[in-house]
């Protein structure tokens, strides 16, 4: 239970009082901050619409004259309901999110290869050592250097796939779902996930080195 | 509750604007009905204050006097008293962050502090105060105008634009400098953000505005969608040191190239040739070439500088500005064909070239119909309605320009609060003791988007504790960092298993502590009544000087505009005024200046038209030859 700090009401924990309309500073799940069920499927477009019309009755904006308690509220309230919505917006952050409510988390840094990412993960990184090795503004350098950004191509690639293969996922699993079925492939696709991201970045990294030299 | 006004705290200009009959105005605060109140300040060697205009008059610079001699003039700096323009680059800086262009400029008091301070005479100023001076001038000159026109106002509250890039240090400052003016400043507005306000732009189909703002001294771009009247900021990027000064800079270094370098650094020289050189980019928006002329004592300099010369210049700067469009487009996940409108502000947007560099790069000719100078006031006083209620469905969600994160093992940063995110946000993280009994954990909070702590900015330090004395990992401490919807960072400490608050107390690594704003206050309260009466005698004489001096231009010139009848009744009202102004009675000055403004306006029309057809005169004989 939750009292409304502009008329007084206790009632169940909300963003917003169900008598008089203020913004309340309750803690609550990304899922009960947006009023939508827990399932890992959302509509954007439909999510989106409702982000909008939570902001414009909760936002500090609205209650810039207000007494300092309910704008107080009301800064709470937004900073919850903004980060529920980024957080389910985004398909991994969802994900992970999901394992956090559930009790888990991926592996701190993430440093174990995945298996099926290991040949192609052992391949970047031996290119990557080439082209520090090479000698700047070579014609060598510049071989591997093209050689990398298309790889990087291969990567984003084998990351769509991965996002699109997590979507459907999450179709799958909203149908028949089974905790700790569903717990461990959410942790092995994200982990995946988490990998590629970091190692695309490397690539970046690098290539913009190479470009900058 | 009384009206909220919006104020544009410009590096170059500042203006303030109210909503009049549903559309948003700007207040004519400047003599002769103008606007724009540039942003300087001058401090004389006792302390008394002059903003705007007449300040520019102090600055330190070289004048040709009636007998052909080349004299140096104002306040030389340092005991001599010093004018300060573009105050807001020191904003929120911690002495060693002074950028190497702008530390020969001023005298400083120590610079290792955590906030700058500028040495004038015995006293030392810093930005916010300095900036407050600015504010009060507004307040002052809006209120002036609105009693002058039958309406009697007070301005209490106020949206404050800053760059969106400006970070949380900037911010505060920005704050303190409102509370420095007794103003109760109720947000701080993005200025890109309040600019695509200011163009109705709800009112069209939904779409992505990409908001491209070069001014004298800050570069933003910020890309939003708009859809049912919600703005939402999807990127924004930007440079808080670059801006229309940099192009100045260049144009005097190219001046002066051939003077000895002693003489370079002079403040008058230096100026001298920096007001010829912003003249003279100025003349270069509608003419090709333009002569440019410095006098110094003895010698002068005499240069043609053609558009093609000085776009040249300012090409360098200009890359960087594009640079940072294409990185906050692809933030924004958009490609620069999704851009459906591009706003310009700034007064540097009306060079040319960056309008045809720009409309290039987002396939879309830029709105330019708001005056650049002035568009971002009018869209604080939008805002400022919002913030009354009074714009229907319509509101901002703005977002955090940097990173912000803490300072873990081994000195990396890690991010908690991510660039770009909507605020207002908050994140919350646990913290533990890492030996036995430890009483207290220090956290220090970080801004940037580097690796490597010592690379970020640093925002704040602070202790949590005391804690009870406990074996290493039991307590349980979680923080939350709130950013508001200002963009400031708030923290919060609660023990996870009492449940009990922890006090946090944050020092912040740059800027004012409270305690020192309380202090400024109480000094300014101490003078506040006496200080007030003063401040509005000493604006009404600046107004009489200024029509004054306009008038007495305008006979000289145009003497021969004016009737025998017409002559004596100007010189009877200027006999009276000159007497005024030497007194203290202000009503009586001002009434004098309303009386003066009166006899001379049908002489002023004349003078005006007699101008134009001058130029345009001129501008024929040009075309011919």
């Amino acid at each position: 239970m939750i009292e409304c700090p502009s008329c007084g009401r206790r009632q169940a924990s909300l963003l917003i009082c169900a008598d008089c309309g203020s913004p309340i500073a309750a803690p609550l799940d990304c899922f009960a901050a947006l009023g939508i069920p827990r399932k890992l499927t959302i509509d954007l477009g439909a999510l989106e619409r409702r982000y909008h019309e939570l902001s414009r009755k909760l936002h500090p904006d609205r209650f810039a004259s207000s007494a300092a308690p309910v704008r107080d509220a009301s800064l709470h309230a937004t900073a919850t309901l903004t980060r529920s919505y980024r957080t389910l917006r985004d398909p991994v952050a969802r994900g992970l999110y999901w394992l956090e409510l559930n009790g888990e988390k991926l592996a701190e840094n993430n440093k174990r290869v995945p298996p099926e990412l290991a040949e192609l993960v052992f391949e970047v990184q031996e290119q990557l050592a080439e082209m520090r090795d090479a000698p700047a503004d070579s014609d060598a350098a510049r071989g591997l250097a093209a050689q990398v950004a298309q790889r990087r191509g291969q990567l984003q690639a084998t990351m769509d796939a991965s996002l699109a293969e997590l979507e459907r996922n999450f179709v799958t699993w909203d149908r028949r779902p089974d905790e700790k079925m569903l717990t461990f492939e959410l942790k092995a696709i994200l982990s995946s996930i988490a990998y590629l991201g970091t190692l695309i970045r490397d690539v970046d990294r690098a290539l913009e080195n190479s470009k900058a030299a | 509750m009384s009206r909220i006004f919006g104020i544009d705290l410009g590096t170059t200009n500042s203006l303030i604007a109210a909503m009049e009959d549903g559309a948003p105005r700007v207040i004519a605060v400047g003599g002769n009905q103008r606007a724009l109140l540039p942003s300087v300040v001058a401090i004389a060697p006792d302390g008394a204050i002059t903003v705007g205009e007449p300040a520019i008059e102090m600055e330190p610079h070289l004048t040709v006097e009636r007998d052909g001699r080349v004299a140096a003039v104002g306040f030389a700096g340092g005991e001599y008293g010093a004018v300060i323009r573009s105050v807001k680059r020191y904003m929120g800086l911690g002495g060693d962050e002074i950028a190497p262009e702008d530390r020969a400029r001023y005298t400083f008091a120590d610079l290792s502090g955590p906030v700058v301070r500028f040495q004038i005479g015995k006293r030392v100023f810093t930005p916010s105060q300095i900036s407050a001076e600015i504010l009060r001038a507004l307040k002052d000159g809006a209120e002036r105008a609105l009693g002058a026109a039958g309406k009697e106002e007070k301005v209490e509250r106020v949206v404050i634009t800053v760059p969106a890039y400006f970070n949380d240090g900037q911010r505060q400052a920005t704050k303190d400098a409102g509370r420095l003016a007794g103003l109760e400043v109720v947000r701080l507005v993005n200025e890109p953000t309040a600019a695509s306000l200011a163009y109705g732009l709800n009112k069209r189909e939904a779409g992505n505005v990409a908001v491209f703002d070069f001014g004298g001294g800050t570069f933003d771009i910020s890309i939003l969608s708009i859809k049912e009247g919600i703005f939402e900021v999807l990127a924004t990027n930007g440079d808080t040191h670059l801006g229309g000064d940099d192009i100045d800079r260049v144009i005097v270094d190219w001046l002066l190239a051939e003077l000895p370098d002693a003489l370079k650094l002079d403040r008058h020289v230096w100026n001298s040739a920096r007001m010829a050189a912003e003249n003279a980019k100025k003349r270069l928006t509608d003419v090709a070439e333009t002569p440019v002329v410095v006098e110094l004592p003895g010698h002068s300099i005499r240069k043609h500088l053609t558009r093609d010369a000085l776009e040249r210049m300012a090409e360098p700067f200009l890359a960087r500005t594009l640079k940072r469009c294409e990185l906050a487009v692809a933030d924004a996940k958009l490609t620069p064909a999704d851009i459906d409108a591009v706003v310009l502000v700034g007064g540097s947007t009306r060079m040319p070239l960056v309008r045809q560099r720009v409309a290039a790069m987002f396939h879309t000719e830029p709105l330019c119909s708001i005056d650049p100078d002035q568009i971002v006031a009018l869209g604080a006083a939008v805002q400022a309605s919002v913030l009354m209620g009074m714009q229907g469905d319509m509101l901002l969600l703005d977002v955090v320009p940097l990173s912000l994160g803490i300072e873990t093992m081994g000195g990396v940063m890690e991010r908690l609060i991510h660039r770009n995110t909507t605020i207002p946000t908050s994140v919350a993280e646990g913290f533990t003791t890492a030996v036995d009994n430890q009483t207290h954990v220090d956290i220090h909070v970080l801004q940037g988007e580097r690796e490597l702590a010592k690379d970020c900015r640093s925002l704040a330090r602070f202790k949590l504790g005391p804690i009870q004395p406990q074996p290493a990992g039991v307590p349980r401490i979680e923080v939350t960092f709130l950013i508001d919807a200002n963009g400031i960072l708030n923290v919060n400490a609660r023990d996870e298993r009492t449940g009990r608050e922890h006090s946090v107390d944050v020092k912040p690594s740059y800027g004012l502590t409270d305690d020192e704003i309380e202090r400024m206050l109480e000094e300014a309260i101490d003078l506040g009544e006496q200080d007030l009466e003063e401040r509005l005698l000493i604006s009404y004489r600046n107004d009489a000087e200024q029509i004054l001096g306009a008038l007495r231009k305008q006979l000289g010139e145009f003497g021969a505009l004016v009737d025998d009848g017409e002559r004596a009744r100007m010189d009877e009202v200027v006999e009276r005024l000159e007497a005024a102004r030497i007194g203290t009675d202000r009503d009586l000055i001002a009434k004098l200046v309303e009386e003066l403004n009166e006899v001379t306006t049908p002489f002023a029309e004349r003078v005006m038209d007699a101008a134009i057809k001058l130029a345009l005169e001129k501008k024929s004989v040009e075309e011919l030859s």
